[in-house]
């Protein structure tokens, strides 16, 4: 809270009575126009608008607002509202009046056709904006689904030429944000340019999911897990993402970049830094912010001894061929790009020293799941030692954050099985959120798309946080290019390469995922 | 320390718990795979199995690697030296002894004579425990039972008498039949006075044939009022004792009224009988849940730092039954509530859940430390005290009675069927802390639980999101020992959505769920451990005295002062003096909460 624009009115009072203005007064008199530039990709229709919808029928949106859609395609409005209507889908908890609000919705969907680098276009397009904000206060919010070549033009063009004259402009951008440190910092340097820092929203997706949100919920609003949150009695901590399918057709994109900054840059790195961080000040955005660019900036560069990368490779499986990576007709038949790595990462500092922070991420694995585990120390001087045989690594507890799918916390502990003998077992203190909350967890977008239009700034990317997070990977990733390491092969719908359980070894580390039983 | 060269930072090694779990990890060589403990039919062997699975230290070391025995300390008290001659399997070069062991357990019997088995609690508990163990092969091969009683009955009267109360467990009961006919063939019955050494002598005589000049090791579960404790412990111990093996005693509460009385039966006791003959039972410390509470707080890492007054706020004990006396108050109103569950069952869940970590598992180590934790509580006090009767109350059409409707209340009994109390312990681990119970018949519901509450989160981030009142937002760790058996920790969690809104849910586990078997009843265990000559879930005497001087000042007075209980309807949820005591102390009753999930 250092005075910056962004910190503007944000204690807690403040925020509430100015969500009570703006509902009271502001809002009749103000307006909010999204432009989805990109309008016609795939992100736009599967998530973007489906997302809005979901937002207008939850009341969330604002009084006034309207929704653009932007792209080189020269469609009608009609055209566009006919699109967007074969995605949008009705929350299943309440499908009431779904078809209505759905028309209505629809009715506030516009399209303007224009090139991503003519300002021309975007000078068009805000007069579009201002014939139906009517006068009143206008908010823009652009919300970039594009290519990473032509975000800098988009920007510069929507900045010069719609920009609000009287509300605020903020931007979306979805990542990529760079290859690497300095083209990462070239784009940031070129969209200071045109916007300030606090224009900015960078999205991580990852940010927004239910059980993200909740780990902060769970470390500093219940005593006993802080308590436990150190290297006292943490052994290790496990970041894992798999997909159970490959880039299908689509790798060309995913080439260029790999499964490490695809996923392990960005959204592990992000939920270990909120695992990791020190106690806030406040849950304000810069509070938050702060702290998690202190952990990013304790870590040591990834070195290339604590990686492991795979590629899929093609495999017959009930009569069915899965392909390899190199079989898609989008990759180049050569390539070495990563489609599965494995890394070892350390938080030089007090809480955290010495504790290895694992991370796997891979494509065409044997399931879909992304989860947290955190496996604690063994029990010191433990009375019951000879009850677990020689293995006393299984014998520890384990708390399991899954993220996705079939969202769940739940917490490994030893426990007498029933009976007259003493033999102990691991049992799960279980919350499955499926049986606790009946209704549907929203979509990470929605409440990303929300923040942002509040302005609220927890969930989104600053820049110094960005630079530490590639300065941790670069090294790594060029060392990986310069001496073109090929991958492990492993076959679609496997476990991975074992490469992994080799590194894991190496710090003295199990996998909590593929243990023999049901995890 | 050059295990620790492989690991990554050089200041590891200035961490205690890393380094003993990773010389832990390494020290380990020998494997202790999780004796099943049934997986043996039932032949010579299985009696040595079942040792193995409980706590004795006597472990069967598999591969001869030098064991680590958990009690280091020389003190060579009578129990561990019966305990040594018993299980003399304590190390690797012992080991090769196992062939004896089994001879041995050829060459034994053990008798169990249950004196009362006309009883109610004979009938309903001992006998189906009994059939249960050996239907689960935990009895010795050559095991005979003797009832007694001064009914005059038949041997075949007897058997039917018990066969009508034997039940199988539910998740195997193929041959239940057969086994129940086995079972019924070594049972047998003796009449006798319980004051008389001669028929105890007969007694004797009978069992000696039955023994046939083995080894033979015999087992008394007094099953009796206890006015007539110590005329039968005397005849069964002067005329019935085994001549070569072990004799031992168990007995059931009450033990006595108050300090005196119990001092005055523990020393008549022990003129007949040491104090490694008498099994004091106390069925709760039986229960699995009970059992389980220091699998908990030991066996995890994540408990036993919280496990002191710096995180706990308070800590509940509650029993609540929801029926009344129901015509069978005469023992009770000599007794009342806090003699008949406090005093004995809840104080001894207390002192397990308080008590330090103990040297080893072995019973003396652990009555020890539960010892400690008695003797550095203050004794109740009067206003720390709020006590109930239930009276009539008509629901539905159904009137149910007051206590004093029971015919064998007197009219103007002033005994609590419901009681509250706090107590604390003034050591350096709980001073402070309340810890509170609460005990009542004729409630709303059926209920043995133990609450934990947590502290407050200093500096809670989320403070505004859990309105006035902190108390509903702290963390609670419940461990349901009955009905249907279960242990869930609420924590405070994000209600999904776009908001911010946090509520309780709970961590849990539920038994029925996780684990299909039935749970045996507590006294299988006892009586097995109380064979096997494991004295852990027995209670101690200077235990039994600790426990005594806690209580006895406050009963009295309460005798003397002729307190009043407050009366509370018949399967209500019992007198709301409760809740002043304890918010006297700041704690909020958690069985009582709004929520389901209570």
């Amino acid at each position: 809270m250092d005075g910056s624009p962004l910190a503007k009115g944000i204690n807690p009072e403040e925020q509430e009575e100015f969500f009570i203005d703006i509902l009271d007064k502001e809002e009749a008199l103000s307006t909010l126009s999204i432009t989805v530039v990109g309008a016609s990709g795939d992100l736009a229709k599967k998530k973007i608008f489906p997302a809005l919808f979901a937002l207008y029928y939850e009341d969330c949106l604002p009084k006034n607002f309207i929704v653009f859609g932007y792209a080189r395609t020269k469609l009608t409005d009609e055209e566009l509202r006919n699109i967007i209507s074969t995605t949008l889908t009705c929350r299943i908890d309440k499908r009431e009046n779904c078809k209505d609000k759905m028309e209505q919705f629809l009715k506030r969907c516009f399209y303007h056709s224009g090139e991503y680098n003519s300002e021309e276009n975007f000078a068009e397009l805000d007069s579009k904006l201002k014939k139906k904000e009517a006068g009143k206060l206008s908010n823009r919010l652009f919300y970039l689904s594009i290519p990473p070549n032509i975000f800098v033009d988009v920007v510069r063009c929507a900045s010069m030429m719609a920009s609000s004259a009287n509300g605020w402009t903020r931007v979306i951008v979805e990542k990529p944000f760079g290859r690497d440190s300095e083209s990462s910092a070239e784009l940031t340097r070129c969209l200071k340019k045109y916007l300030t820092e606090d224009q900015i929203f960078r999205i991580d997706h990852y940010l927004g999911k239910e059980l993200v949100e909740n780990l902060s919920v769970l470390r500093f609003s219940n005593l006993i897990f802080e308590p436990l949150w150190s290297r006292n009695y943490i052994r290790n901590v496990q970041f894992i993402f798999s997909e159970d399918f490959g880039t299908e057709g689509r790798g060309g994109y995913f080439d260029n970049y790999g499964i490490i900054r695809d996923i392990m840059q960005n959204h592990l790195l992000q939920i270990l830094a909120l695992f990791a961080m020190e106690t806030p000040v406040s849950l304000d955005a810069e509070d938050i912010r702060n702290e998690k660019v202190k952990v990013l900036r304790s870590m040591k560069p990834l070195e290339l001894e604590d990686v492991i990368i795979g590629q899929y490779k093609g495999h017959n499986k009930g009569g069915r061929a899965y392909p390899g990576y190199t079989d898609d007709s989008t990759v180049p038949k050569n390539s070495i790009t990563p489609t599965f790595a494995a890394a070892a990462l350390f938080i030089n500092n007090a809480r955290w020293d010495g504790v290895p922070f694992l991370m796997k991420a891979g494509k065409a694995l044997h399931r879909k799941r992304a989860e947290i585990r955190v496996q604690f120390r063994h029990v010191p001087g433990n009375l019951y030692k000879r009850n677990f045989g020689t293995d006393l690594d299984k014998a520890t507890n384990e708390l399991v954050l899954r993220v996705q799918p079939d969202e769940a916390i739940y917490l490994k502990i030893n426990n007498k099985v029933p009976g007259l003998g003493m033999r102990l077992d691991r049992s799960d203190l279980n919350l499955l959120y499926r049986a606790r909350y009946p209704t549907e967890i929203p979509d990470a977008y929605e409440r990303l798309l929300l923040d942002a239009i509040a302005g609220e700034r927890r969930l989104f990317i600053r820049s110094d946080e960005l630079d530490a997070a590639w300065s941790l990977f670069t090294p790594l990733l060029k060392e990986l290019e310069a001496k073109k390491i090929s991958p492990e092969l492993y076959p679609y719908g496997s476990r991975g390469p074992v490469g992994a359980h080799y590194l894991a070894a190496k710090y003295n580390v199990r996998w909590g995922d593929v243990g023999g039983e049901d995890d | 320390m050059s295990t620790f060269s492989s690991m990554h930072s050089p200041s590891y090694s200035h961490s205690f718990i890393c380094s003993s779990s990773i010389n832990e990890k390494k020290n380990q060589r020998f494997v202790f795979s999780s004796f099943p403990r049934f997986s043996v039919p039932a032949n010579a062997k299985v009696f040595l199995q079942c040792q193995a699975n409980s706590h004795q230290n006597a472990v069967l070391m598999q591969d001869g690697a030098v064991a680590t025995k958990v009690s280091p300390v020389e003190k060579e008290t009578p129990i561990e030296k019966l305990k040594s001659e018993l299980l003399s399997v304590t190390s690797s070069n012992e080991w090769d002894e196992k062939a004896g062991f089994d001879i041995n357990e050829n060459e034994s019997t053990v008798s169990i004579t249950v004196v009362g088995a006309s009883g109610d609690l004979a009938k309903k508990k001992i006998f189906p425990a009994l059939f249960a163990l050996y239907y689960e092969g935990c009895l010795p091969k050559h095991f005979t039972v003797y009832g007694y009683a001064r009914s005059k009955m038949t041997d075949a009267e007897l058997r039917n008498m018990v066969s009508k109360t034997l039940t199988c467990r539910i998740d195997k009961r193929e041959n239940c039949g057969e086994k129940m006919e086995e079972f019924l063939k070594r049972c047998f019955y003796h009449s006798g006075q319980y004051d008389s050494e001669e028929n105890f002598a007969q007694l004797d005589k009978k069992l000696k044939e039955h023994e046939g000049g083995k080894v033979s090791n015999r087992l008394f579960y007094l099953s009796i009022p206890p006015n007539i404790f110590i005329d039968a412990v005397k005849c069964a111990s002067s005329s019935a004792s085994s001549g070569n093996g072990w004799t031992r005693v168990i007995v059931e509460k009450p033990f006595g009224r108050d300090s005196d009385s119990s001092a005055a039966l523990t020393k008549a006791l022990k003129q007949y009988l040491t104090e490694d003959q008498i099994f004091r039972i106390d069925h709760y410390l039986g229960k699995e849940l009970v059992e389980n509470l220091s699998v908990l707080r030991f066996s995890n890492l994540i408990f036993e730092p919280l496990w002191s007054r710096q995180y706990i706020r308070n800590v509940q004990l509650i029993f609540s039954e929801d029926f009344g006396t129901e015509g069978r108050g005469g023992y009770f109103d000599h007794y009342g509530i806090i003699r008949d569950i406090m005093q004995n069952h809840l104080l001894q869940i207390l002192a397990l859940f308080a008590m330090e970590t103990p040297v080893s598992l072995d019973a003396e180590d652990i009555r020890n430390e539960k010892v400690k934790v008695l003797r550095s509580m203050r004794p109740l006090q009067l206003e720390d005290v709020v006590i109930g009767q239930y009276k009539s109350h008509s629901k539905g059409g159904v009137t149910y009675p007051a206590y004093t409707d029971d015919k064998t209340v007197p009219k103007d009994s002033l005994t609590p069927t419901f009681a509250a109390a706090a107590l604390f312990i003034d050591n350096a681990r709980w001073d402070g802390v309340p810890f509170l119970m609460k005990a009542g018949k004729a409630l709303h519901n059926k209920r043995a639980e133990i609450r934990v509450q947590f502290r407050h989160v200093p500096g809670n981030l989320y403070n505004r999101n859990f309105g006035t009142d902190l108390d509903q937002a702290t963390n609670e760790l419940v461990i349901r020992v009955q009905p249907d058996e279960a242990i869930y920790l609420k924590i405070n969690n994000k209600v999904p959505g776009l908001g911010m809104r946090l509520d309780c849910s709970n961590l849990n586990l539920h038994y029925a769920a996780r684990y299909s078997k039935e749970i045996p009843d507590a006294y299988e265990r006892l009586l097995l451990d109380a064979i096997e000559g494991e004295r852990r879930l027995f209670i101690r005497s200077d235990e039994l005295d600790a426990a005594w001087s806690l209580f006895t000042p406050v009963l009295a007075e309460l005798e003397e002062q002729k307190i009043m209980p407050e009366y509370y309807p018949y399967g209500s949820r019992g007198p709301v003096g409760a809740h002043y005591l304890a918010a006297r102390y700041n704690v909020r009753w958690g069985d009582l909460g709004l929520d389901q999930s209570a």
